[in-house]
């Protein structure tokens, strides 16, 4: 998450993963020149992989464990997500249930929506979603396009924060998880690329 | 091994899902989210994919009687039924999504119409099996510990 401190104002932004099946060069491209969102992963997202992301995602060094492992919860995990509110935004509502599903067992309080429109009402700020998990392709409105108005609020923010202009609020992460994706190279994708936002975090 | 000669019918019904084919290991994957608190899981799941996805069949029926055939309409309506499809390890169901979009890309006519005939077979097919395991499991009542094979 990234947070903002200054004259006790406080920013609060989530983690916006996107979910592609697949993900063409034209949209990684499209993605990545507008640097939308944190990261991309591929769907279907397995349970155990949304365990493995969210491990990465909060940064705990853990060695990867047997997906079953994983669901029957790691209680460091569950700790740093209980009670955490967690966005997944997908127009499949099956998979939406599944996803939700899964990071409900690490105590997370799930929001889903159906869509980028819906999703981003609850998106303003302040904001009280800890991570937000978005499929890349919906109609109306896809997850380039969602996310987009998080991130020129974000840039805003920085703004404030620095009194001008954050070159870096464009250029964030953007992570390329090229198919046919294996778990473990996911993970190791996931786990360099917090570790460089880490770094652009300010406090 | 189940004692209980329910339980046992259920366990057999659910190895020949996965033997015969029709399910993969994301079907696993919903099981493991099944618990006390949820314990009809992956049967509430499925019902959503089949309410889903039952109005993108229509649409892909509705595209097949206009001629010609927009392929890029139809293609994208399978992108959408086959990502259904994979959150519940419709195995089959899957791979005749996986040719029937082969052919739009190819411009088959001919081979959408067959794969799309198949496709909705083994659908109703999987509906059909998923339907009685449901069931079954719920007459077998709630299993005691969490039953992956040992």
């Amino acid at each position: 998450m990234l947070e903002g401190k200054q004259d006790g104002h406080v920013f609060k932004l989530p983690k916006v993963i996107l979910l592609a099946k697949n993900i063409t060069n034209v949209e990684l491209e499209k993605a990545k020149a507008a640097g939308f969102a944190d990261t991309v992963i591929m769907k279907p997202m397995r349970a155990s992989m949304a365990a493995a992301c969210l491990q990465q995602v909060l940064g705990i060094g853990k060695k990867r464990q047997a997906g079953k492992d994983m669901l029957n919860g790691s209680p460091v995990l569950q700790g740093l997500l209980c009670g955490k509110k967690i966005l997944v935004v997908d127009d499949n509502m099956a998979h939406q249930r599944v996803f939700a599903g899964a990071l409900k067992k690490f105590g997370a309080a799930v929001e889903c929506r159906e869509s980028g429109k819906a999703a981003l009402k609850l998106l303003q700020l302040p904001c009280c979603f800890y991570a937000c998990f978005m499929d890349i392709q919906m109609p109306e409105m896809d997850g380039f396009e969602a996310t987009h108005p998080i991130r020129m609020m974000e840039s805003k923010a920085n703004e404030q924060m620095n009194g001008g202009m954050d070159e870096d609020s464009g250029r964030k992460g953007w992570m390329d998880v090229s198919k046919p994706f294996e778990e473990e190279n996911l993970y190791q994708a996931v786990a360099k690329f917090f570790k460089s936002t880490r770094s652009n975090c300010f406090t | 091994m189940e004692r209980n000669p329910m339980r046992r019918q259920l366990a057999i019904m659910r190895q020949s899902l996965f033997d015969q084919g029709h399910v993969d290991e994301q079907f696993v994957q919903l099981e493991e989210l099944q618990d006390d608190a949820n314990p009809n899981f992956v049967e509430e799941v499925v019902t959503l994919y089949y309410r889903d996805s039952a109005r993108i069949i229509l649409n892909i029926e509705q595209a097949l009687e206009r001629k010609p055939f927009d392929f890029r309409k139809l293609d994208a309506y399978m992108h959408q039924f086959k990502g259904s499809s994979s959150s519940i390890g419709a195995k089959k169901v899957k791979a005749e999504s996986t040719l029937f979009r082969e052919y739009c890309k190819s411009g088959n006519g001919e081979g959408c119409m067959r794969s799309f005939h198949q496709l909705k077979k083994e659908y109703a097919t999987l509906r059909k099996k998923l339907g009685a395991y449901f069931q079954l499991a719920r007459q077998a009542g709630p299993v005691e510990t969490a039953s992956r094979p040992k």
